[in-house]
């Protein structure tokens, strides 16, 4: 048997064999997750709730199953987290707000479903940005989730505390949601794996929606291979989701050992180089991780798209109508029950005209046109996550918009798979990161590349120092 | 080149869009909502400001297809 103090360390494949061997049991997995959030999570606020009898219901059903020879898949017996707009029958599902403080949903949402058909273990809900947008809050029902490499720090957002969970070793893998790049933004300041899918490919149904057409699911994890699996058991086509792709599920961890021989990479350099407040420390690793991969034999050239800035401008402005338009009659009758940062962002749909929707839309399909022209002549793009290390809280004035140093809203506006994975570290200790994008629903290729330059770079081994003793402040259920 | 608009016209075009729109903005938010709004009318700008002719159609155009 493993020790439990070590038991965080085993990869969702590596824990996966020894319960099919019968080395280790799913309920001692889930004890150890449980037991490391009661000790540590009380500096970090990941979790809005943990639902630890459900956790060991979920276990015990693993332990019996796989005893018997039923084997769910790369999941079965594994614990996870969901950020806490994802719908959970029978279990509190805030999106972090006051407005949704009492909401129980009667129905789980496609993707907690599918987990739960997989034999994982929830362990619970997970700290958010309110209703996935306004953050870092600290005038919200729960405090915000805090980095697990320096706690002054923010673990980025909208999916604060998947990342901060997944990073601190509370679960491998944590669901997380990305509207503008609220899966890769908490991915890459918490030095985790973040992988939002081909828009289309996971369902969205029984997920809070920010905005309608730039809404991704996906995982938060410690590894390539650990969101590949997630994956594997998450995709499906969902008839009742409007966006949802009629396509064959990939095989996702086929080709992470094929290395990158051959493999065609662009690098818009311009994106990120020449940006405003972009660290030397990760345009240098994005740089080495350029070379790495001309190393293993790939061939990586410089590209240029269209400015960053269109990119932002055409996603923002699309974020803000759809947003508006679901909070219309809260912002109009309840703004008070908003957090102010909340409150000031969403807003400003309210201020844009028909014909604005529309320019961005147009400008949208040109943008759409311009990627898919340059993935036509490569297998991926390789960019920024973030524009540097993750910022302090003390650098935001609560309750005023916050400009994010990060570069994720490009591919929610084309709807490219794009996967954040860790580069390093900076003089200050804080992860470092960029981005891999692919063709529409090629994340077999983003997963290839990614674990080729995570095997390269040897960072998954490395943990945070967390202090100890403070309980947590998380509910029980 | 046009001047861009001072303060005082901008806090004024908010609070008539924000009537418009049914919103009341609490004192004590106004200010920061103030600078979100002039950062969306920086974007509104930098959209338009690639000239498109007639037939540059919008992202959310679909095709009917028959039922089998």
């Amino acid at each position: 048997m493993a020790a439990s103090s070590s038991l965080h360390t085993l990869s969702i494949a590596e824990a996966g064999a020894k319960l099919r061997a019968g080395t280790l049991t799913s309920t001692a997995l889930t004890r150890a997750s449980l037991d490391r959030i009661a000790a540590l999570d009380g500096g970090l606020d990941s979790f809005v709730l943990v639902t630890a009898e459900r956790a060991l219901a979920d276990a015990a059903a693993a332990d019996a199953e796989l005893k018997a020879g039923i084997d769910k898949g790369p999941m079965h017996g594994i614990p996870y987290g969901l950020k806490d707009i994802y719908d959970t029958a029978g279990i509190r599902t805030t999106c972090h707000s006051k407005l949704r403080i009492d909401n129980v949903p009667q129905a789980d949402s496609v993707v907690a479903a599918r987990l739960k058909d997989g034999g994982g273990v929830l362990l619970g809900k997970l700290a958010t940005h309110e209703f996935a947008i306004g953050g870092p809050s600290f005038d919200l029902p729960f405090p915000p989730a805090r980095n697990p490499w320096n706690r002054d720090h923010i673990p980025g957002g909208s999916s604060s505390g998947s990342g901060a969970a997944v990073a601190a070793g509370f679960c491998r893998m944590a669901m997380g949601s990305d509207t503008g790049g609220s899966i890769r933004g908490p991915a890459a300041y918490c030095g985790v794996v973040g992988l939002k899918p081909t828009y289309g490919l996971v369902s969205r149904r029984g997920v809070f929606p920010l905005s309608y057409t730039l809404d991704h699911c996906g995982p938060l994890a410690r590894t390539v291979e650990d969101c590949a699996l997630t994956m594997q058991v998450i995709t499906a086509h969902d008839p009742q989701d409007p966006a949802s792709a009629d396509v064959p599920t990939p095989e996702f961890t086929r080709g992470l050992d094929w290395g990158v021989h051959g493999v065609k990479i662009a690098v818009p350099r311009h994106f990120y180089a020449k940006a405003e407040g972009a660290s030397p420390e990760i345009i240098a690793a994005i740089d080495t991780a350029a070379q790495t991969w001309a190393k293993l034999g790939a061939t990586v050239e410089e590209i240029t798209l269209p400015d960053y800035d269109l990119f932002n401008a055409c996603g923002r402005i699309i974020l803000n109508a759809e947003a508006y338009a679901i909070h219309e009659q809260d912002l109009q009758t309840r703004p008070l029950d908003y957090a102010r940062m909340t409150h000031a962002r969403l807003v400003m749909g309210g201020f844009l005209s028909a014909a604005d929707l529309v320019q961005a839309l147009r400008l949208r399909r040109e943008l759409v046109d311009a990627l898919n022209g340059v993935l036509r002549r490569y297998d991926a793009v390789i960019t920024a996550s973030s524009l540097s290390q993750a910022p302090r809280f003390s650098d935001y004035r609560d309750g005023y918009p916050v400009a994010w140093p990060v570069q994720t809203m490009p591919f929610n506006v084309t709807g490219h798979p794009a996967m954040s994975v860790p580069t390093g570290f900076s003089s200050e200790g804080l992860p470092l990161s960029l981005q891999i994008v692919g063709r529409p629903f090629d994340e077999p290729m983003v997963l290839r590349i990614g674990a080729a330059l995570e095997r390269a770079l040897g960072l998954a081994e490395r943990w945070p120092e967390l202090e100890p003793g403070v309980a947590s402040r998380a509910a029980a259920s | 080149m046009p001047t861009p608009p001072s303060d005082d016209d901008l806090k004024q075009e908010l609070d008539a869009a924000a009537k418009k729109a049914g919103l009341t903005i609490p004192p004590e938010r106004h200010d920061a909502i103030l600078v979100s709004y002039k950062d969306l009318r920086r974007m509104t700008a930098l959209i338009r400001q690639q000239p498109r002719n007639a037939a540059v159609e919008p992202s959310n155009i679909y095709s009917l297809v028959p039922r089998r």
